[in-house]
């Protein structure tokens, strides 16, 4: 059976903290690379999702970086220099397109780029499960927040229920993996139509236990669990005084860099500087905070 | 109250479909054509992820009734878990075929949102990432699309009676080419099924392949791309998705040809015990 | 004044002739925990569904349902989702979110309440029923009794004035749903709730309530305390009666004018019975000698099965030193994998010919797991298992259902493909007609077909969808449908779970016929008191073991407290007598 809401091997500190500063993180996280394709702030950026995915993931994390990211970052890589030939270093001719060295940085640079954006999201699949989203969402649309709620609870029961249906029709006579290619798919089918006719009848209850609880009536709130603590503003004056500065330094262009027709970059200027090392404290806050937790327990521990 | 609250409803839905079908490609055209502008795909990355808000905002607004949502979270339930179900066999999944039914029978908006919906909640289950809108995108437009050709079909050849007003009961595709009016016709009876299976199978097949095909394969492209914009690469990849989008459709299809008549038959059952039916148009 | 009144409702289904509701009246007093009990489709769920208006099915209504003194539709939506709680049947279909938190606030969210008082509610209510240790656990990870609660905690959240509840205990193993029931007494003794519960499962039930009122066929016909209505229900001579707790019936079959042992209350539980047996009868001893009358009397009632005659003369010991069983298990062992623990522990079972055998047990301890093993789903990994003469670990695909066996799944849901309840049966028939190289007219598949709807009372259900027709008539279709494979053995899970007395009935008096046919049923089952009474053998299983066996009474008897509510009360006067009958035959006797 698989399991929703991917919560990693790990209790994650960063994920007891609000909703919506971790959604916060994650946007910021996600777009800033996106937007400003400039190399130091890309490896920072990759450096800092692997640095958490493994953090978050363990083992399995750091196999996913080397099985999948990383091959989507070759690809993507060597995808750029083959079908733009832009640049004016021409270093090869490839079927007689000329691969040049801005494209070649140029794609080594995106492929940066994707690669910690894939990152990033493996660690917003274990941070952000669905109820933070359905909380965040659901007062702005709520009817399909609910919808999210109701198939999450349905799902693992479907699963299960398809096991039964499958055993219930063995047991008297109809099993699914015999016979020729046909009848095994008609008994399949079968399945399929049980589970949707049971699926469709059960949800009635379903519907009169909602109307039954009041819903339709106007005025619906939405509650969650969630609270906006003390921590809670200390981060959140933290990434917003971390990211308005290293946003606005992005902005006003000191850190700008040119791929085309030759690739060039400014020497890194002192305000540019900030906005890295604003970028770098924002993108390492998370795993930081793990940090310190984890030493905190081991003190605690030790004292014991 | 029915009749206007009806014909609102459906003025809303026009809406939506002219600013879907013809404002949204229209802006990335022009994107892609006018602007020099390195951040393609970021420009389409909004524009998937906004052109999904009217949709929302007419679903929301109407205020679905409990029981509708108890139906469209049910077909989500199944799609989901049917794409769990296919996990290991790549691209071949029953999502197209199920959202394709739940459009036909529940309509163009609830078809969006089943389609919008089991793409994002399967990614709780196979993880979210930058493909999550354009896989809702994907879903949700293929679901209003079946829903705007069979759900309105239906409805205007199923006879409208007097007053004007589309009479619930005739609102099903199913009900298309009504089998009983053709009596013990049985070569006529033969012939419409087999029109009937071979038009769906051309739009779902033609829909996997274009419309889930061709968006997620540009959304590749204009990632991996990300500063520019080449016809060659998009080709390139076009091509190379070609076989995989290939299995996508022709999976499609035949789940539709095992799903569609009994499942369509079921939901109509469910319709008239749940008192859904004309709930929307 | 009356917290609810209804004053000559009727009421009559679209497309439907018969009137599911007809003249009914009655008021319910604020703090009352009324019980209402009657057969399956007389209309208990259709009275209790007109007490809230969302619910309320269309139809053809005469009549008037008063709350609080006003018009019940005059009520707003509003204050009527507040004031009057709901709880529907089944656990599993009533939940609607994916986790147990969001399921409490759910109806407060819809009442528009804010955060802070939402909090409050929810935090009281899951301290009431101590659903603090699973408040953040998703619904997957449930029991089918947690889950009910948190259903009924999910309505209490509102703090309705009137909790309504639609057999809500139907779906529950016995434990469980005496847990429930003494929670719902919990409710109305401490928070002062009125309660209106239905209820087919009354030995629970009717002591703890006020009032009673008895359906049949659309009509109230008692209403008043337990024991008002238990002697109204006997001079009616009316066959609810037989519903009734086991202590209720003994007393009143042998109640006289002017008992002083109770001074008129009938007793209601094991203890109260058991009371006055003890008033009435105590000083007499137990014979012996009435025991024997007993079983003579037994086998004159149950000569007409083959079976016990064959039993009585000896011929079936005969048989079974030299016949094969249907189904023999030795020394079986099961766990699901290597490193789990065994679920299955040395196991030895029989079922032989014309044999009705059940296996008795509490909830988890591996009975079901047991039907696994014997249909080839969980595969024993020492100890030999031979089913119809097949080894069930080496049977592919369906060959054990070509030698005859068949098994009828818990939920019979899990069967229905199709959009009549003919339509299944014909599929099977058909099917089964092609897998065996018969060649068959439709006709003649059509006559298997009815012929086996006679068999098992499914007739008049044909035409149905069959999720249109009741629990128990599914179990019988779903009965049907397994008979149609014509099977050697038939393998039962729990399947008189959520049926009414007179379904049960019915039910066994099928699995009898078949029984007489030469067919070997084994029934897996929590129902002790169906057992015991139906059963040809009956088997304790406990902790992945059988751990006593034998004929229903000597199998009940031996037992003190996994035995009938019957025994249990008049054991200490004889320990043989298992059925209220019974005990009411010895006593009679007695005088």
């Amino acid at each position: 059976m698989i399991r929703i809401g991917r919560e990693g091997g790990r209790k994650s500190v960063f994920a007891g903290y609000h909703p919506l500063l971790n959604f916060m993180f994650f946007g910021y996280a996600v777009s800033v690379p996106i937007f400003f394709l400039h190399p130091l702030l890309l490896i920072i950026s990759l450096a800092s999702a692997l640095a958490y995915s493994i953090y978050l993931g363990g083992r399995k994390a750091a196999l996913f970086g080397l099985g999948f990211v990383l091959p989507v970052m070759l690809l993507a890589a060597a995808f750029n220099p083959l079908f733009f030939h832009r640049g004016e270093t021409i270093i090869y001719y490839f079927y007689y397109n000329p691969i040049t060295l801005e494209s070649i940085i140029y794609g080594l640079c995106n492929a940066t780029m994707i690669g910690s954006v894939i990152l990033w999201f493996t660690c917003y699949n274990a941070i952000m499960t669905s109820d933070k989203f359905i909380y965040l969402f659901g007062r702005l649309v709520p009817a399909m927040s609910l919808i999210i709620a109701m198939a999450l609870r349905l799902i693992p029961r479907y699963q299960a229920q398809v096991q039964r249906i499958v055993a219930a029709r063995r047991g008297i006579g109809f099993d699914v993996s015999t016979g020729g290619y046909l009848t095994r798919v008609r008994n399949g089918g079968e399945v399929l139509s049980v589970m949707v006719t049971w699926a469709l009848e059960n949800g009635i209850e379903t519907g009169d236990s909602m109307l039954a609880r009041g819903y339709g009536l106007p005025g619906r709130t939405a509650y969650s669990n969630y609270r906006f603590d003390s921590r809670d503003r200390l981060l959140l004056a933290s990434f917003l005084g971390l990211m308005t500065t290293d946003l606005f330094c992005l902005v006003t262009g000191t850190l700008s860099v040119q791929y085309y027709s030759r690739f060039m970059w400014e020497n890194i200027q002192p305000f540019a500087s900030i906005a890295l090392v604003c970028h770098a404290a924002v993108s390492f806050l998370p795993l930081a905070l793990e940090l310190r937790e984890d030493a905190l327990w081991r003190s605690l521990r030790s004292r014991i | 109250m029915p009749g206007p609250e009806k014909r609102r409803l459906s003025n809303r839905t026009k809406v939506a479909a002219v600013l879907v079908i013809l404002c949204i490609p229209l802006v990335i055209a022009i994107n892609i054509l006018f602007f020099e502008d390195r951040s393609y795909y970021i420009t389409s990355f909004v524009i998937i992820a906004l052109s999904m808000v009217p949709f929302a905002l007419v679903f929301e607004g109407r205020k679905p009734q409990a029981r509708e949502l108890v139906v469209i979270a049910v077909l989500v339930a199944l799609t989901v878990a049917g794409r769990t179900a296919f996990f290991m066999v790549p691209q071949f999944k029953p999502v197209v075929a199920m959202v394709i039914i739940a459009g036909a029978s529940l309509g163009a908006e609830s078809g969006f949102v089943v389609g919008a919906l089991s793409a994002f909640v399967s990614n709780f289950i196979f993880g979210q990432g930058p493909w999550t809108p354009w896989q809702m995108f994907a879903f949700g437009i293929i679901g209003f699309i079946a829903g705007l050709l069979f759900y309105q079909l239906a409805a205007s050849i199923g006879a409208p009676s007097r007053d004007g007003s589309m009479r619930p009961e005739n609102a099903s595709y199913l009900k298309w080419y009504d089998i009983n009016r053709l009596g013990s016709n049985v070569r006529a009876r033969r012939r419409v099924e087999r029109l009937r299976i071979l038009v769906l199978c051309v739009f779902s097949g033609t829909a996997t392949f274009v419309l889930y095909g061709f968006l997620l394969d540009t959304a590749a492209v204009l990632m991996f791309t990300s500063g520019e914009f080449s016809w060659t690469g998009l080709v390139a990849t076009y091509v190379s998705g070609i076989p995989m989008n290939a299995v996508h459709a022709s999976a499609t299809v035949c789940f539709l040809l095992l799903l569609a008549k009994p499942m369509i038959e079921k939901l109509e059952r469910v319709k008239k015990k749940y008192g859904l039916l004309g709930a929307q148009a | 004044m009356a917290l609810i009144e209804v004053s000559n409702l009727s009421f009559t289904y679209p497309e439907r002739e018969r009137a599911a509701l007809v003249d009914v009246s009655l008021a319910i007093n604020s703090g009352d925990f009324v019980v209402l009990c009657g057969k399956s489709g007389c209309g208990k769920s259709t009275l209790l569904r007109h007490f809230k208006t969302v619910l309320t099915p269309f139809g053809r209504l005469t009549g008037a349902v008063y709350f609080d003194g006003r018009l019940l539709g005059d009520v707003s939506q509003r204050e009527q989702t507040s004031r009057i709680g709901f709880v529907l049947q089944s656990p599993e279909n009533q939940i609607v979110t994916d986790k147990v938190w969001h399921e409490l606030a759910f109806g407060l969210e819809s009442l528009g309440e804010k955060a802070p008082v939402i909090r409050r509610h929810v935090a009281e209510m899951a301290s009431f029923f101590g659903i603090q240790s699973w408040y953040e656990k998703t619904i997957y990870e449930l029991s089918g009794g947690q889950k009910q609660l948190l259903a009924l905690a999910a309505v209490l959240t509102m703090q309705p004035d009137v909790l309504i509840l639609d057999e809500p205990t139907a779906q529950l193993d016995p434990i469980a749903a005496e847990d429930f029931i003494v929670t719902l007494k919990k409710i109305n003794d401490e928070i002062g709730t009125t309660i209106i519960m239905s209820e087919h499962r009354l030995e629970g039930a009717l002591p703890r309530a006020d009032t009673v009122l008895v359906m049949e066929a659309g009509r109230i016909i008692s209403h008043g305390s337990p024991s008002v209505v238990a002697r109204d229900l006997q001079k009616q001579k009316d066959q609810m009666l037989s519903a009734m707790p086991a202590p209720m019936r003994v007393y009143l079959a042998l109640e006289k004018s002017g008992d002083r042992e109770t001074n008129g209350h009938v007793p209601q539980t094991v203890r109260e019975g058991r009371v006055f047996l003890e008033k009435r009868y105590g000083v007499m001893v137990r014979e012996t000698s009435r025991t024997q009358q007993l079983e003579e009397r037994e086998i004159v009632e149950k000569t007409g099965s083959r079976f016990w005659t064959r039993f009585l003369t000896g011929e079936l010991a005969k048989d079974r030193n030299s016949s094969t069983p249907l189904l023999a298990m030795k020394d079986v062992w099961f766990r699901y994998d290597r490193e789990g623990i065994d679920i299955i522990k040395d196991l030895a079972l029989q079922v032989f010919p014309g044999e009705f055998v059940c296996v008795v047990g509490g909830n988890g301890t591996g009975k079901s797991t047991m039907l696994g093993v014997v249909s080839g789903e969980n595969k024993h990994y020492r100890g030999q298992v031979s089913c119809l003469g097949l080894d069930p670990r080496k049977a592919i695909g369906n060959e054990l259902s070509d030698a005859g066996l068949a098994a009828l799944p818990q939920d019979p849901q899990t069967l229905f493909t199709r959009a009549t309840v003919f339509d299944n049966l014909i599929d099977v028939a058909k099917a089964y007609a092609k897998r065996r190289g018969e060649k068959r007219t439709p006709e003649q598949i059509e006559a298997e077909v009815l012929a086996t709807c006679e068999m098992t009372e499914t007739l008049d259900l044909i035409g149905f969808h069959p999720y249109d027709v009741s629990g128990g008539e599914q179990q019988r279709t779903g009965m049907a449908m397994a008979l149609l494979t014509r099977p050697q053995l038939l393998l039962l899970d729990e399947p008189t779970k959520g049926m009414d007395g007179f379904f049960k009935a019915k039910f066994a008096a099928i699995i009898k016929r078949l029984c007489t046919a030469g067919m070997g049923v084994l029934m897996v089952s929590h129902d002790v008191e169906f057992c015991a009474k139906f059963a040809d053998r009956c088997a304790l299983f406990f902790n992945g073991n059988i751990v006593s066996e034998g004929l229903p009474r000597t199998f009940f008897s031996g037992n003190s407290f996994y035995t009938t509510a019957a025994n249990r009360m008049a054991r200490f006067l004889f320990a043989e007598a298992i059925t209220a009958e019974e005990v009411v035959e010895l006593l009679e006797g007695m005088e």
